[in-house]
């Protein structure tokens, strides 16, 4: 590769300031991390790279005589956020716009550079710089100076992103019409995949707000048992009171443990809605309770997990069903794995359950 | 209560020997402190001598077992005698610390 003097000075330029760049390089990944966190924003990719040196070259072998110096160049520092959404790429962009001191007349919504009946590469891409109120190094006042590109796509605008670098860019030839044609199709394909994702997610978080507050309204007889509403059944602490109950018998605590793994064994158990774990809440409570007393008075036992008073709650409507050892057997087989060891105590509930008249 | 720690390969094998009650869990907590360190453990305890646990051993259990959790590891209790594996059962401990 052949460059002429001024390039030839832009990139010594370049070697000299590398340090810098790769110290911005952390200082903005930090910032970015730092920020989704808060947020509470799962990104799919969060990176950054200082370019290449050849990479560098090659810009300048093309169009060096636009850059008077290495800082006119606002992509030798690139970060990128690829969410899982596209319309996440909105939210990211506003919180950017708060961080950041954009550079509006450098910076890119290539979403909004294509015709209508035009598809492809979709990005937004903002050339920023680190204000001091955000990071300030006394010793390199240069971070605050020097530009980045901030680049923020959805995960299927970043495969497209990738897919056509890759072809498009690597071949030495001309694409042919009927394969951009073809890529055209791909990008479009991409872009509708994009909006449903994002209409069934609205979708989906619709029908959970709903089943929340139908579940918060007290509607629980219509509330299909799901994985979604028992998690937000739970939310209520629905067997607390039982719970503590029988934490009490030895004046003791309750360790909150999770009761999700409960939830295939209440459909099994032929629970339809969340009224039905309600009803045998209520049905069985006092029940349960006796055979834990049965189980811990005189023990000293002052610690107990939540999740005992479900155990107990099952166990008694097992019992009261009829279905006897071999149920209470196949309930812990499906709650722990299979064990020798569940046949015992299975046994030694049911005769505790005898003594107290459950059975 | 006496606790025997050893390395083999990935695992860590643990055998517990005699009971935890109020009067050596403090000890047993100190005597289990290695197992706290690391990433990603893998512990398997031996409980066939061990003969009782008070709730002051569980809450030593239940201290490793998060300890474990948070480092992406595993913990396997095995060889419990009946009697001590009614303590877990009736406190709801077997809901939360793998047993077999």
């Amino acid at each position: 590769m052949k460059l002429d003097v001024h390039c030839e000075m832009l990139l010594s330029e370049y070697h000299e300031k590398l340090p810098i760049y790769e110290k911005m390089k952390a200082v903005v990944l930090d910032l970015l991390r730092n920020c989704l966190d808060k947020n509470n924003i799962l990104v799919s990719g969060l990176e950054a790279r200082v370019k290449a040196e050849q990479s560098l070259a090659g810009k300048l072998e093309l169009k060096g005589y636009k850059y008077h110096t290495l800082e006119d160049i606002t992509d030798v520092l690139g970060a990128r956020i690829i969410t899982y959404y596209s319309d996440e790429v909105d939210i990211i962009s506003a919180l950017a716009e708060k961080m950041f001191e954009i550079d509006w007349a450098n910076s890119v919504d290539k979403r909004k550079m294509l015709e209508i009946d035009r598809f492809g590469y979709l990005s937004l891409h903002y050339v920023c710089r680190i204000p001091e109120t955000l990071y300030k190094d006394p010793e390199l006042p240069q971070l605050n100076k020097i530009r980045f590109e901030l680049q923020m796509r959805s995960t299927l605008q970043h495969v497209w992103a990738n897919m056509y670098h890759d072809i498009g860019y690597k071949s030495n030839v001309e694409i042919p019409i009927e394969y951009q044609r073809n890529m055209t199709r791909l990008a479009g394909m991409l872009e509708l995949a994009d909006e449903q994702f994002c209409r069934i997610r609205k979708e989906i978080n619709g029908y959970r707000r709903t089943v929340q507050s139908m579940v918060a309204m007290g509607k629980l007889d219509e509330v299909p048992l799901n994985g979604d509403t028992f998690r937000s059944f739970l939310s209520l602490k629905p067997f607390k009171n039982l719970a503590d109950k029988i934490a009490a018998i030895n004046h003791g605590e309750v360790y909150e443990d999770n009761l999700m793994p409960y939830y295939r064994i209440l459909l099994n158990m032929n629970m339809k809605t969340i009224g039905d774990i309600v009803k045998m809440s209520k049905t069985y409570s006092e029940s349960a309770y006796q055979l834990a007393l049965l189980q811990l008075a005189g023990t000293g036992l002052d610690i107990v997990t939540y999740s005992v008073a479900l155990q107990n709650l099952c166990i008694v409507a097992i019992l009261k069903k009829g279905f006897g050892e071999a149920g209470l057997v196949s309930f812990f087989n499906a709650l722990y794995g299979e064990n020798d060891y569940h046949q015992q105590r299975a046994k030694r509930i049911c005769e505790q359950a005898r003594k107290i008249n459950l059975i | 209560m006496k606790v025997t720690i050893n390395q083999q390969n990935e695992k860590t094998l643990v055998v517990l020997d005699g009971r935890i009650d109020s009067t050596n869990a403090d000890q047993f907590q100190q005597d289990i402190a290695p197992l706290m360190e690391g990433e990603k453990p893998d512990i398997d305890i031996d409980c066939t001598n061990m003969t009782y646990t008070s709730s002051q051993g569980l809450r030593v259990f239940l201290l490793l077992q998060k300890s474990v959790v948070a480092r992406n590891g595993k913990m396997v209790l095995h060889n419990m005698n009946p009697h001590v594996k009614e303590v877990f059962d009736i406190t709801g401990f077997s809901n939360i610390i793998t047993i077999i």
